[in-house]
């Protein structure tokens, strides 16, 4: 059982939610983050002001899949949130070593 | 007669007795009043009839019958009918044996036709004419006047004329009763204020003066005290004095049989005396907070509120029903209940076009709706009881109207009352960390139009179907209904049609791409509309529900503005006017008889691409016809007013330091300009349109003035005059002056040569000063550069300008910027 935690741009997780739909994957959470990578944000003006926009607003997917499913899932993101250019995101793997439904208290392997 | 003299002056010799040994209080004072009214009657019986019917009427404390041994005889002497011979010589026979009896009379004679409207401008006798009693003649007279001294509306200016006068009698003692030698009957805490305390009362709410610290039987109390005073200052003074000095102190301690010692008589005197102003001045304050305050025309603040005067008068008049929300948000108060309760019961009986008859009342409608504390809730009160969908009909369409989705959480109606609180909150600083978006706020020329739109971008929502082409067909009903100008109809629909269009690339679309900022900004064309979009949705967000604006969402609209500003300010000037432009060909196919299709192509063809959306066709036109049979020295100005502010639109052909020139010319006349755009085509001629504010107002007091600042326009342009001479004496004189308050900023000049691929941009924020653009684009120009788009604003205090300069026809390099910019900065720094 995995955690997918991938960081894409805000205008792809429609297009994201709809590959991991077509996959049938049932749920996933989705946050408001801000942060950099590589890409490391950049100088704005604004009327002859510099200002810092180097914490760029992302948004982070998160899925628990089985291991089985992990290079499926993984390619339906990456497919969907790929633009390309510099900025497209970053998609991690972890393990989840236990996992429970909070309704029923029973244990589940997904 | 002579029986009636020697009566009086019994009178006069009982109430001086009375008064010497301290008992001259309100029983003496109205005995000897009651003399008088006997002498009075018998002189009118004595008199020679009027023509009609007359009425000696007693005005001021005689009418309160409380006249002093030496006080004026305050009359009116009242005729049903005009004032003839007959008339004179009754009021002859009247008057001259009073002042044969050693009586200083005050007297009024007048008509009753007289009080048809009432003497506004003479408060006094309006006051007078509160404690009026018939004395002598027909009683009915009186009746006849009375109706209209106590209507509400009269009451109403009365009561302000009151608190007016007492605020002035006050401010001459220096607003304190603690006075070593007091006026008995001016001073704060004397007789005066026993009687403007009971006059508020009268003239508002009777209950007033046994509410609170006001106290009936101590404010009696105080009254005889001081009656007594002021009857024993009479004596003592032997005339119309009221002033307890130090030397009668001692004399009326002892008279009024206080103990003690000399110094301990006084002590306590004045200490009775004190304790009574005390009671009254406490009294008065305790009435006036609690009384219903007059505020506007018809309508007073009571304490639930703003409430009519005279609902009679309101009810004939539903254009005026929306002065009391102005009121209310004008005093940071409420509507009263019953008062809103009563237009519920009558709203419906008006049709929309009735709240807004005039063009003064659509006028106080759009004031009305400008953002500012209190917006919102009297807009709330307004839509619960009726008024605002009577107004607007197509707003009740949407009245507890619910739609459900995912995201909002309340009614259509209370959802779009929620974006103006929150615009409310903008423009009062309720939130921090909104700054930015409060600054684009305050830059709005007309943010009531802003207010409009939200008011209107769900009303489409009374149906199912898609809302926002139904929003906009309702919205072109009300904008017609209420005349609004083709400017602002078509500014309200733009922002109802696509008040979606900027959340939807906020939040779901790459901005990072250029190409879908472009498209914005081409959507919105210029600055105002963009930031009136920016903060529509904004608003529009944050009322879905209290979690739907969260500050990711918030930053991502911030970034989306600034690089929609970006592009329309400095990325501008590389689109231009092409020969197969749609606009262009919009305005050959739609020009005026004396406008050719070669001259509008040969004037526009160039310039940049904005100019189409930021001049209105008929604004195109006039450009046009301005920029005719150009000559190389020829200087073509038109200047006009447009609201508070004036507008000059120069067309010229270019030349160094034209631009600074004319910058020069408007301060040397004190001109402060606030917005403008300065434009050049291909084939050199100049378009500059500037807005200012005549601070000194020199156009509208001097009637030749348009013609003497053409012409020295003119002079300037072509070279005649040296426009830094004209401005030396000024900027000697405010040029360096720091506005006071105002904590000076240090100016930021920033340079771009990568925004545009012509031109370096220089992009300036500084404080706003006299001749501030003239001063820069001089310096510009010395630096051999040619200034070619100007784009001009005012943000509050600050100066934000834009300048897209070459020299030579060409960018400039990096050392030659850092050089000007140095420059610049010192020029600005002084």
């Amino acid at each position: 059982m995995k955690l997918i935690k991938a960081i894409v741009r805000p205008n792809k997780v429609d297009d994201v939610r709809d590959a991991l739909g077509r996959i049938s994957l049932p749920g996933m959470t989705v946050t408001e983050v801000r942060g950099h990578g590589k890409q490391k944000g950049h100088t704005a003006i604004y009327r002859g002001k510099e200002y810092d926009v180097s914490l760029l607003p992302k948004m982070q997917i998160e899925v628990v899949v089985a291991d089985n499913l992990v290079d499926e899932v993984v390619t339906a993101i990456i497919t969907a949130a790929r633009t390309g250019e510099s900025g497209d995101g970053r998609i991690f793997v972890v393990p989840v070593e236990q996992s429970y439904r909070i309704r029923t208290g029973e244990r589940s392997d997904t | 007669m002579a029986t009636s003299t020697t009566a009086i002056e019994d009178a006069r010799q009982a109430l001086s007795v009375a008064a010497a040994r301290g008992d001259g209080g309100a029983a003496a004072l109205r005995r000897f009043s009651d003399a008088v009214d006997e002498l009075l009657q018998q002189l009118c019986d004595a008199a020679p009839s009027a023509s009609g019917a007359s009425l000696v009427v007693a005005l001021g404390g005689y009418g309160r019958r409380q006249l002093c041994l030496h006080s004026d005889l305050d009359v009116l002497l009242l005729f049903d009918g005009r004032i003839g011979e007959a008339e004179e010589q009754r009021v002859r026979a009247i008057l001259h044996p009073l002042w044969d009896a050693r009586f200083s009379v005050g007297h009024q004679i007048r008509q009753v036709g007289d009080f048809a409207e009432l003497e506004i401008d003479n408060p006094e006798f309006l006051l007078a004419l509160l404690d009026a009693r018939p004395v002598a003649g027909d009683a009915a007279l009186l009746e006849r006047i009375a109706g209209r001294v106590h209507s509400p509306a009269a009451r109403g200016r009365i009561f302000a004329a009151l608190l007016r006068l007492i605020d002035e009698r006050h401010a001459t003692f220096n607003d304190t009763f603690y006075q070593l030698e007091p006026d008995v009957k001016d001073a704060p805490g004397a007789l005066r204020d026993v009687w403007a305390a009971r006059a508020i009362a009268a003239l508002t709410d009777p209950a007033l003066i046994d509410r609170g610290a006001a106290d009936r039987a101590r404010l009696d109390a105080a009254e005889e005290f001081l009656l007594r005073l002021r009857s024993m200052l009479h004596v003592e003074h032997k005339r119309n004095n009221n002033v307890l000095d130090h030397e009668t102190q001692e004399r009326a301690a002892r008279l009024m049989g206080y103990g003690g010692g000399p110094r301990q008589q006084v002590e306590r005197l004045m200490g009775d005396y004190f304790r009574h102003a005390r009671a009254v001045s406490r009294s008065l304050q305790t009435v006036r907070h609690t009384a219903p305050l007059p505020v506007a025309a018809n309508l007073v603040q009571a304490r639930d509120g703003i409430q009519f005067v005279d609902a009679n008068d309101a009810q004939r008049h539903p254009e005026r029903w929306l002065s009391l929300f102005q009121a209310a948000i004008d005093t940071g108060s409420a509507v009263a209940d019953p008062t809103l309760a009563w237009i519920e019961e009558r709203v419906d009986a008006h049709a929309p076009e009735a709240f807004f008859p005039a063009a003064a009342d659509r006028d106080a409608l759009l004031a009305f709706l400008k953002p500012r504390a209190g917006l919102y809730a009297r807009l709330s009160e307004m839509h619960d009881c009726g008024l605002l969908g009577r107004m607007f009909p197509e707003f009740q369409a949407i009245f507890c109207r619910v739609v459900r989705d995912f995201y909002h959480k309340y009614t259509v109606d209370e959802h779009t009352l929620l974006t103006i609180r929150n615009l409310e909150r903008l423009a009062t600083r309720a939130v921090r960390g909104r700054e930015r978006f409060t600054a684009l706020l305050d830059d709005l020329p007309h943010p009531e139009l802003l207010v409009l739109s939200l008011l209107f971008h769900d009303v489409g929502k009374w149906r199912d179907e898609d809302h926002v082409d139904e929003s906009v067909r309702m919205a072109r009903e009300m904008t017609r209904r209420l005349k609004l100008g083709d400017d602002s109809a078509a500014l309200v629909e733009f922002l109802i049609r696509h008040h979606t269009r900027m959340s939807l690339i906020a939040f779901r679309r790459d901005t990072e791409d250029p190409e879908i900022v472009r498209q914005l900004a081409d959507l919105v064309g210029i600055e105002e509309r963009l930031k009136m979009l920016c903060l529509l949705t904004l608003v529009d967000v944050e009322a879905v529900s209290l979690e739907t604006l969260t500050p990711w969402r918030e930053e991502l609209l911030w970034r989306l503005y600034v690089d929609t500003y970006n592009r329309l300010t400095l990325g501008y000037a590389d689109e231009r006017i092409a020969h197969e432009e749609s606009g262009l060909r919009a305005l050959v196919a739609g020009r005026p008889a004396d406008v050719t299709a070669a001259e509008i192509t040969r004037f526009a063809e160039g310039l940049p691409r904005r100019y189409l959306q930021l001049f209105p066709a008929d604004e195109i036109y006039r450009h046009v016809r301005l920029s005719r049979d150009m000559r190389p020295d020829d200087v073509h100005a038109d200047l006009k007013r447009r609201g508070s502010l004036w507008e000059l639109t120069v067309a010229t052909l270019d030349k160094p330091a034209l631009f600074s020139n004319i910058c020069g010319a408007l301060s040397s006349f004190g001109m402060d300009i606030t917005r403008g755009q300065a434009l050049t085509n291909p084939n050199g001629l100049v378009l500059d349109v500037f807005q200012f504010a005549d601070q000194e107002r020199f156009l509208e007091l001097n009637p030749a003035g348009k013609d003497q600042f053409v012409h020295a326009l003119a002079t300037v342009i072509s070279g005649q005059v040296d426009v830094a001479e004209r401005l030396r004496t000024r900027e000697e004189s405010v040029l360096y002056r720091r506005r006071s308050g105002v904590t000076p900023t240090v100016p930021v000049i920033h340079a771009d040569n990568q925004s545009s691929r012509r031109y370096t941009i220089l992009d300036l924020v500084a404080d706003n000063a006299l001749g501030l653009l003239h001063r820069v684009s001089r310096a510009i120009s010395r630096h051999g550069c040619d200034v070619d788009l100007v784009l001009i604003s005012t943000e509050g205090q600050k100066a934000i300008d834009v300048f897209h300069i070459t020299r030579g026809g060409a960018k400039l390099p990096d050392d030659a910027i850092a050089v000007m910019t140095a420059e610049i900065h010192r020029t600005l720094e002084g």
